[in-house]
């Protein structure tokens, strides 16, 4: 538990800072949040933004790529100076290249407008819960649904059978696991398991994926866990 | 050199001249018979022959050799005043005499042809150095064409110049008129005939006029350029060759400058292309942002009004869930127009990367979510399917709309079937519904209500979905139909070229790894 979070009944009381300059938007979202019990915080622009977030230590900031003082991947960009707090970033359709310019930069996630605000509300569970990850001591057992990783003993077992995988694909599993919620783009993956001379090769990253869905998901073709990103990434969720 | 002889045109005037020349010298020797030699005034005749040469030309040399010969022997050889001669000696002196004073009179005029076809050509090179500087100046037809004109009037007196070249499709334009004549069609063979085979023709039909007609093939750097057609005036064997060089060179200077010119034209098209299609994405993300907005805060309001507590009742609910509903389907028909837009520009950038279709169709289905909640989806896609280069971000609007359309005409809880296939040289998809089929008498107006002269639809909400599958599916160079099963049903299948899929070399196995 981080510190401004406190527990009341499973939903913990924590600070969101909102960067968004249409009012409209930031009315409604901020009514949602604070309907969950959520402590809001607010700015219309990057500058007012990174004062906010210095001063009022919030434990998620959503952010708005366009703002009127420049583009929200500068924010992203100032803002992982000094602090690992998940971003998520609410951007608009067909704007693939700005959504990976903010991962690349440390938004932790995306969301396209027009948003559903159920969807928001699970998007900004889900990064609370890996915000909180972060600084809780790490696990060295993960599991969701039948699966389940064993990072101490490398073992990756189904109901208790293990399963095999190659190296690549093992290391593929817990980067992916270990990063859930967050949106891993092409070519952070492409660097982090082939290294940084390989970033053009998607197909590679494209057919591990789908190697490991064929041995994790019940439906490779409609997974539950390791999600497509279209033309950004991938995602592991639970 | 060249003045003297302007001062005296006339040929009869030119031998006048010369035989005054050779009696001016022969009486002006006279006084000084006394006290100079004779050998001394012979030299004094040929320097009058040489002058005389020099000045006034061939005819009028010869001519002054002989006089000259002739006044010597009259008036200084003994016996004197008569054209006998007593002493063999002066036989030779003037037997000589003669022919050094013709040798004489040729070398001068031979150098004075030197000297003139020196200037001509000096003149020409002038003239080719003008024209390449305006060639290359010119920014358009109409001054390479003024260029050409100058430049043939001041050089070769060139008559009917005409200026063929070759049209988009490389046909010859024969309707430059402007200096002559319409060619005639065996006229036109030998233009053509030039152009394709890059030889310079001549036709000589017309000599008796003074001229023949050049037909000079324009050979660029890349591909011919056309063909410069002239009436140039027939001419001695010397200077003819010199036309000829001077032609050649003119004309791969003009083709240069139409090569020029072409690429300046492209370059034009090109930039205006890129201007028309930065502004036109400039103004799509702009209504998309613009519409977007109040999109986001409609949607997200309905979603308030459900979330708030104390809850709405039974009616406040439904009406709120219908202005979500509605304001969502505002948003896939805006998208859907947007898309449009963006197909039907016909300057589509494809991303394309080689992926799984499985990948595709599996975050399709994900992005529909609730839409498809009330079907089942059954995705068939044969494990060792090869990879395909696609736009994943286009190829995922065509599953969306396939399947949104698919679960949209069919009783809930029927199933949907998405099947991918390897057909020949190419990836056959079929999704399949289990609803009424399409109307028979409308599917083939169905894949183009968006197409020239079907504005109108019959069938509402359906086209605008299917056409931007059919935009998508051919820009990435595949197939897409239409069918109802006997069956039962609708079915959409589309085809995607296989090309050749990089590999991924299969991954040493580890046995330490796992166990």
């Amino acid at each position: 538990m981080n510190a401004t979070g406190q527990t009341t009944g499973g939903e913990s009381v924590a600070t969101v800072l909102l960067v968004e300059d249409e009012l409209d938007i930031r009315r409604f979202v901020r009514t949602v949040l604070r309907s969950q019990s959520y402590r809001v915080l607010e700015a219309g622009t990057i500058s007012q933004g990174l004062m906010e977030a210095e001063s009022g230590k919030p434990d998620l900031v959503i952010l708005d790529l366009g703002l009127p003082d420049g583009n929200g991947v500068q924010f992203v960009r100032d803002f992982r100076y000094w602090s690992q707090v998940p971003v998520l970033v609410l951007s608009a359709r067909s704007a693939e290249q700005e959504k990976i310019a903010a991962l690349d930069a440390g938004a932790d996630d995306y969301l396209t407008k027009p948003f559903a605000l159920g969807e928001l509300l699970a998007r900004v569970r889900a990064l609370l819960r890996r915000g909180q990850q972060l600084q809780a001591v790490p696990q060295a057992c993960l599991s969701f649904s039948d699966i389940t990783v064993d990072m101490a003993r490398r073992l990756v077992t189904r109901d208790g059978e293990p399963l095999h995988l190659t190296p690549i694909e093992y290391r593929l599993l817990v980067l992916l696991v270990s990063n859930a919620g967050k949106v891993m783009t092409h070519r952070h993956l492409l660097r982090e398991i082939w290294g940084p001379g390989q970033t053009d090769n998607n197909h590679y990253l494209r057919v591990y994926v789908g190697h490991l869905r064929q041995k994790l998901e019940q439906d490779p073709a409609q997974p539950k866990h390791i999600l497509t990103e279209t033309a950004v990434g991938y995602r592991f969720v639970y | 050199m060249k003045l003297p002889r302007d001062k005296v045109e006339h040929p009869a005037l030119q031998y006048i001249a010369a035989v005054l020349l050779g009696g001016v010298c022969a009486i002006l020797c006279l006084p000084l018979l006394g006290w100079l030699d004779l050998a001394n005034i012979v030299m004094l005749f040929l320097l009058t022959v040489a002058i005389t040469a020099a000045w006034l030309g061939q005819g009028p040399g010869i001519l002054a050799a002989f006089l000259s010969v002739a006044l010597f022997d009259f008036l200084y050889v003994e016996p004197r005043f008569s054209l006998a001669v007593h002493d063999g000696q002066y036989l030779v002196t003037l037997v000589v005499m003669l022919l050094v004073a013709l040798l004489i009179s040729h070398l001068s005029i031979l150098l004075q042809r030197q000297l003139q076809q020196a200037q001509h050509r000096e003149q020409r090179t002038r003239v080719l150095y003008e024209c390449a500087r305006n060639f290359a100046g010119a920014m358009t037809r109409e001054e390479v064409d003024d260029t050409l004109q100058y430049c043939l009037s001041t050089s070769v007196q060139a008559q009917k110049v005409a200026l063929y070249v070759p049209d988009a499709q490389e046909h010859l334009d024969f309707t430059d008129s402007s200096r002559r004549s319409t060619p005639s069609i065996p006229e036109r063979l030998v233009i053509q005939y030039s152009y394709s085979s890059g030889q310079r023709q001549e036709s000589t039909e017309f000599a008796a006029t003074g001229f023949h007609t050049a037909y000079l093939p324009l050979r660029g750097a890349t591909r011919m350029r056309g063909v410069l057609v002239l009436d140039v005036p027939v001419t001695r064997d010397e200077s003819a060759e010199d036309q000829t060089y001077f032609l050649e060179a003119l004309s791969s200077l003009l083709a240069t400058a139409l090569e020029r010119l072409h690429f300046v034209t492209v370059a034009q098209k090109a930039e205006l292309g890129m201007q028309s299609e930065r502004l036109r994405s400039s103004i799509l993300s702009s209504i998309s942002h613009d519409v977007r907005t109040p999109l986001t805060v409609l949607c997200g309001l309905a979603d308030t009004l459900q979330l708030t507590q104390p809850g709405l009742s039974d009616e406040g609910k439904e009406l709120v869930a219908s202005l979500r509903s509605h304001a969502f389907q505002l948003h896939g028909m805006v998208n859907n127009l947007l898309d449009m837009a963006r197909l039907q520009s016909g300057r589509v950038q494809l991303q394309r990367e080689w992926q799984p279709l499985e990948e595709v169709i599996g975050a399709s289905i994900h992005l529909l979510g609730s839409t498809l909640s009330s079907h089942t989806v059954r995705v068939t896609v044969p494990g060792d399917l090869p990879l395909v280069q696609l736009d994943a971000v286009l190829l995922e609007r065509v599953f969306c709309n396939l399947l949104e359309n698919a679960a949209k005409y069919s009783p809930p809880h029927s199933t949907i079937t998405l099947a991918a296939a390897l057909q020949g040289s190419a990836v056959e998809v079929r999704i399949c519904n289990a609803g009424a089929g399409f109307p028979a008498d409308a599917m083939g107006d169905l894949l183009d209500v968006f197409s020239r002269g079907k504005q109108e639809s019959p069938v509402q909400g359906f086209g605008i979905g299917l056409s931007i599958c059919r935009s998508i599916v051919e820009a990435h160079g595949g197939e897409i139909a239409l069918f109802s099963p006997e069956a039962g049903g609708a079915c959409v299948m589309f085809t995607l070229p296989l090309g050749s899929p990089p590999t991924v070399e299969p991954e040493q196995a580890s046995p330490g790894l796992q166990s």
